[in-house]
């Protein structure tokens, strides 16, 4: 799975099936500041993950 | 916490069968894209027409930074206006003069607005003050935000008067409120606190609405994306030396563990406003003795500010 973060890093995840909730939990990033998507579409936090996903994380608070 | 499953392993919305993008915590419910539109666009027009935020004939100009919130603002407002008869926007962006930032969100607000064909405004700290924002804040960048937002908040208000609104809505958001109030209630500014310009009309300010202080940010979000209207921009420089980055962080952490924390929040400053309504502590209006915009003594934030600039 890949997984694209809010800086933009790519991080490559071997790890069985898991929801979008734990996947950000285990980077230490609080779901109400991200929104999350799943091959291109958005998905909630309770979505099951795995595979070939390719899972992006977008930050949303933007100062200013 | 149980759910019904779509194909490929999500939940389903809690309206129709189709999959969900969002889960709202404090409603305990899954949302689809669409449903999540209408949710936004419903609980938006119930703000304003609660407080009675917008009226037949109004122009409202709309404070656009370019940035997600008030873009959303810009595109809802552009969709209800209909239901006020004979009622019109005005979109003012604020150029601080932010260099590597503020380019990019103005592109953005030009290609918004071209395409709602909402008539849009453009000013300037220079215009206002004469430098732009990093010039005037060469050595003083911890107190970025203070010096931002009251020149920000002087240019929208004029700029708004220029251009004839009756009122200006900006795109403050639920986790804005209650980041506020929580400043507020930390820096002990108990007048700030209960500060409200936006009840009633008066001849002496122009109302400043919010109609998405209901809205979580994080659905805000969503409500553009799920419509192609979510982009990525850079964030602010200052944003870093500002208190409210670390009350954002904090408040965040909380509502996520305790889901209503920001909702409360408000509340109880809606409630504490009005225990102070008519008490001593709301404090008199005066006019500042320079430019005779309405503020609570002699002078108004933005000449105090002026002066201790040397300009």
């Amino acid at each position: 799975m890949n997984v694209i973060l809010p800086d933009q890093g790519i991080q490559v995840m071997e790890r069985g099936a898991g929801t979008v909730g734990t996947l950000l939990q285990e980077l230490g990033i609080n779901p109400l500041e991200v929104i999350v998507s799943r091959n291109g579409k958005l998905v909630p936090e309770q979505t099951v993950i795995g595979g070939n996903d390719e899972i992006r994380i977008i930050r949303i608070a933007h100062g200013g | 916490m149980g759910f019904s499953a779509a194909p490929g392993g999500g939940p389903v919305c809690a309206c129709c069968a189709e999959p969900a993008v969002i889960y709202q915590p404090v409603n305990k419910r899954h949302l689809c894209d669409a449903h999540i539109v209408c949710d936004v666009e419903a609980r938006v027009a119930s703000t304003i027409r609660e407080a009675g935020q917008i009226r037949a004939g109004d122009r409202i100009a709309v404070g656009l930074s370019g940035g997600k919130d008030s873009t959303a603002l810009l595109v809802i407002l552009s969709r209800l206006l209909p239901s006020w008869p004979g009622a019109g926007l005005v979109a003012i962006t604020v150029d601080e003069g932010i260099a590597g930032y503020r380019t990019e969100t103005i592109r953005a607000a030009e290609t918004l607005t071209g395409r709602l064909g909402v008539e849009h405004r453009i000013v300037s700290f220079c215009d206002l003050i004469g430098d732009d924002l990093d010039t005037l804040l060469a050595g003083r960048k911890t107190q970025a935000c203070t010096i931002c937002g009251i020149l920000r908040k002087k240019a929208l208000t004029d700029a708004a008067c220029t251009a004839g609104a009756t009122a200006i809505a900006t795109g403050h958001n639920l986790d804005d409120e209650a980041q506020s109030v929580l400043m507020n209630a930390l820096r002990g500014d108990l007048p700030r606190l209960i500060r409200n310009t936006g009840t009633g009309r008066s001849a002496a300010f122009l109302p400043r609405i919010k109609p998405l202080a209901a809205i979580p940010e994080k659905e805000i979000a969503v409500y553009l994306f799920v419509q192609g209207l979510f982009s990525v921009l850079p964030e602010c420089p200052y944003t870093s030396y500002a208190l409210r980055a670390g009350v954002r962080t904090m408040l965040a952490g909380f509502e996520n563990l305790h889901p209503g924390t920001m909702q409360h929040l408000v509340e109880n400053k809606k409630i504490i406003e009005r225990y102070c309504a008519g008490t001593p502590v709301m404090g008199r209006l005066h006019r500042c003795r320079e430019c005779g915009d309405p503020c609570s003594g002699d002078l108004c934030q933005a000449c105090r500010l002026r002066h201790s600039l040397g300009k």
